[in-house]
């Protein structure tokens, strides 16, 4: 099993969910996060008109922690690649600021409500 | 790559962000958690109070920035009492940028 943590912009939330359904991945956590990435922060998805004088000032238009929204979900070792993909092609928009994906390993998981362990907890 | 996930007061975790920043680590994502340790909660006179605010930090490194962004947190995050956090640290197999689909940070 693989865990798949994926920071896209809080618009793009509903269309992912929609895609990862009909690929027949329902389940996901999603969380509301605070961050930045390359750009620092300053990202042009929050370009705000600044006069010249504020800006020689230091005064920079951007802020320093751009909302995103973190989608968590587990998957089988297989449906790994299908899913980054559909996260990748609802996602893309060209600008920066579309958001990371993130795999790492997830060793065992356990359905709270049954007992069962392994990947039949998670399908 | 190592997935860096420090719990850490909330006051401080602008100072952690600023300095992991200054030291070219800019990318992170912050997240208000609320939690406990191993004190069990905090108690304040005769109330207890089971849940604490914190500030999850998450921040992906390559493998050789690790001990370096560990060293930078726990010097910034530090006060010596109870309640200064913890860290966690998971290897993470693959990262992506949604933008351009290239692999890597």
């Amino acid at each position: 099993m693989k865990e798949i943590t994926a920071i896209i912009r809080p618009k793009k939330v509903g269309a992912t969910k929609t895609a990862l359904e009909q690929l027949g991945f329902p389940g996901l956590t999603a969380v509301a996060v605070l961050g930045r990435g390359r750009q620092r922060g300053i990202a042009s998805e929050v370009n705000l008109d600044l006069s010249p004088e504020l800006l020689s000032q230091g005064k920079s238009g951007g802020m320093k922690y751009i909302p995103k929204r973190m989608l968590t979900l587990v998957v089988p070792d297989d449906d790994v690649d299908c899913v980054m993909t559909a996260i990748v092609n609802i996602n893309q928009t060209a600008q920066v600021g579309d958001g990371k994906i993130f795999v790492s390993d997830v060793e065992d998981a356990m359905r709270v409500r049954t007992g069962e362990r392994g990947e039949k907890a998670i399908i | 790559m190592k997935m860096i996930r420090a719990i850490v007061r909330p006051e401080a975790a602008d100072v952690v962000a600023e300095g992991l920043a200054e030291a070219g680590f800019f990318s992170m994502t912050k997240i208000p958690v609320f939690g406990r340790g191993k004190q069990k909660g905090i108690m304040v006179g005769s109330v207890h109070y089971d849940e604490l605010a914190k500030t999850l930090l998450m921040i992906v490194v390559e493998d050789r920035d690790q001990e370096a962004v560990l060293k930078l947190i726990t010097s910034k995050a530090y006060t010596g009492n109870f309640g200064d956090g913890k860290i966690f640290v998971t290897s993470v197999e693959k990262a992506l940028t949604v933008r351009t689909g290239a692999s890597g940070l």
